[in-house]
């Protein structure tokens, strides 16, 4: 190999490392890293990256809401309009696998790459 | 030349192609949905067709359009209004499979507690404390021995209940809707499925990968940290569970839950935080991790060792796990509850 080559094999493993870097620390974190996604009646609402600390509140059409609590590495329905409110109740979650559902408001909170990938599912 | 190899490296192993081409081999993708139905939300996963997930939800509407105690033109309401009615052939078949149970626990499921339980409110979520003169009165009519059922020849059947009585499905459906779309599924070809119907699980063949599904069961505790008491290995098979957990309130200082004893009106408490139900018969597991909560413990292995066509999990207050001996091998506590007592009960 010529001089060249190196000099242009040096500058494209830059830019791939540069461009990863960016990925993961610039542009909204690592594709990988666990998120928040939160659906209403089925259709997606927002997702919110698990290691950031937020509160969002999901305000429905016919005026009821959700406040989803991100924090410390954990999610959780800090107040709702529902009447049942099982969904406030419901603990903390910080893996896959375990939804908090607000059946009224038909949201639903769930964890994308979270840990304990191996459980399929749960009962209760 | 070289760069142009590491460029093609690097791009290759930047990009996102999928892994393996299943183009010619249909049957073994894997789809997924999602969707609100009995009150609760369903997950479906089969490895097969997309098309079969689509007719399996409009089964499971049509299920819910005849069985709902909240659509006023179901088969159910209307008896609960004329107090006569006729279900249709798979509604009596349900009807039929949960009186089985019904008199095989001796009442400790009964299908019309409905009017209890609504008026504690857990059906509305707006729960309050009833005088015991009411749940008295209420539970005058609650005995399912007063439902009539005359089948007609078409499978179908005429159902008359008293006066003042009320009858739900509700504590079977999803186990019996479990089961039949795993049925489903298995006519058409798929050999691996996990259905979740409020967690209700019902397992078809293992993982696509010839490993057993992995089922976490719910710890019943409030204040665990992982929510997780244990995983159990399984296959083919429904797993259900039933504990005051699912849903309760709090009104000075006392918990009340939404699994009603139909001996006394109030909520069952003979010791156990959860009962989960293994076995063939989804529709059974489902009757069963009811009537065996409201059992007790006693009671309830005793049921057991009568019966034994079936495994269980069962959690007492004071966080002791008990497995019946055929899940021996399958069943582990998750690391919170590891120090966690178990015990194998044989026959």
């Amino acid at each position: 190999m010529k001089k060249n080559d190196f000099i242009l094999i040096a500058v494209i493993l830059i830019i791939a490392i540069t461009a990863l870097l960016g990925q993961r620390f610039l542009l909204g974190g690592n594709p990988d890293s666990p998120m928040v996604v939160v659906t209403i009646d089925g259709v997606e609402y927002g997702r919110y990256p698990l290691d950031e600390d937020r509160e969002e509140r999901i305000s429905l059409e016919d005026g009821s809401y959700n406040v989803l609590s991100i924090s410390d590495g954990e999610v959780q329905m800090k107040e709702a309009s529902c009447p049942d409110q099982i969904c406030v109740m419901h603990r903390p979650i910080h893996s896959s696998n375990d939804p908090i559902v607000c059946l009224p408001n038909r949201v639903i909170v769930i964890i994308e790459n979270g840990e304990d990938s191996s459980i399929d599912t749960i009962t209760n | 030349m070289g760069a142009g190899v590491i460029c093609a490296l690097i791009f290759s192993g930047c990009s996102n192609a999928p892994a393996g081409v299943n183009g010619s081999n249909f049957v073994n993708t894997e789809n997924s949905t999602s969707f609100f139905a009995m009150d609760t939300v369903m997950d479906l996963k089969i490895y097969g067709s997309e098309d079969l997930l689509v007719e399996a939800e409009s089964k499971v509407n049509n299920l819910e359009d005849r069985l709902s105690v909240t659509n006023p033109e179901s088969e159910i309401s209307i008896i609960n209004r004329d107090k006569i009615g006729r279900l249709s052939k798979e509604s009596a078949e349900i009807l039929e499979g949960a009186l089985e149970v019904c008199r095989d626990t001796d009442g400790a499921l009964d299908v019309s507690i409905y009017p209890v339980l609504k008026d504690w409110g857990f059906t509305t979520g707006e729960y309050r404390i009833p005088e015991e003169t009411e749940i008295e009165d209420l539970l005058e009519n609650v005995d399912y021995k007063k439902i009539a059922v005359n089948n007609a020849k078409d499978g179908s059947a005429t159902v008359e209940i008293p006066e003042g009585m009320e009858i739900d499905l509700g504590s079977v459906v999803k186990g019996y809707t479990g089961q039949m779309l795993a049925e489903y599924f298995k006519e058409n070809g798929v050999e691996s499925a996990i259905i979740n119907l409020g967690g209700n699980v019902q397992c078809l063949g293992k993982k696509p990968n010839g490993e057993k599904w992995n089922i976490a069961i719910k710890s019943p505790f409030l204040e665990s940290k992982s929510g997780i008491l244990g995983v159990l290995k399984a296959e083919d098979t429904s797993v259900i569970t039933s504990g005051g957990y699912e849903r309760y309130f709090e009104q000075d200082g006392h918990i009340y839950w939404h699994i009603i004893d139909p001996a006394t009106g109030s909520p069952a408490n003979k010791g156990l935080a959860s009962v989960t139900i293994i076995g063939d018969n989804g529709l059974r597991g489902d009757a069963l991790s009811t009537a065996l909560f409201v059992k007790g413990f006693d009671e309830a292995i005793q049921y057991w060792k009568d019966h034994g066509d079936f495994e269980a999990i069962f959690v007492n207050n004071v966080g002791d796990v008990f497995i019946t001996e055929g899940l021996e091998g399958n069943f582990e506590l998750s690391s919170e509850y590891v120090a966690a007592k178990l015990t194998i009960i044989k026959k």
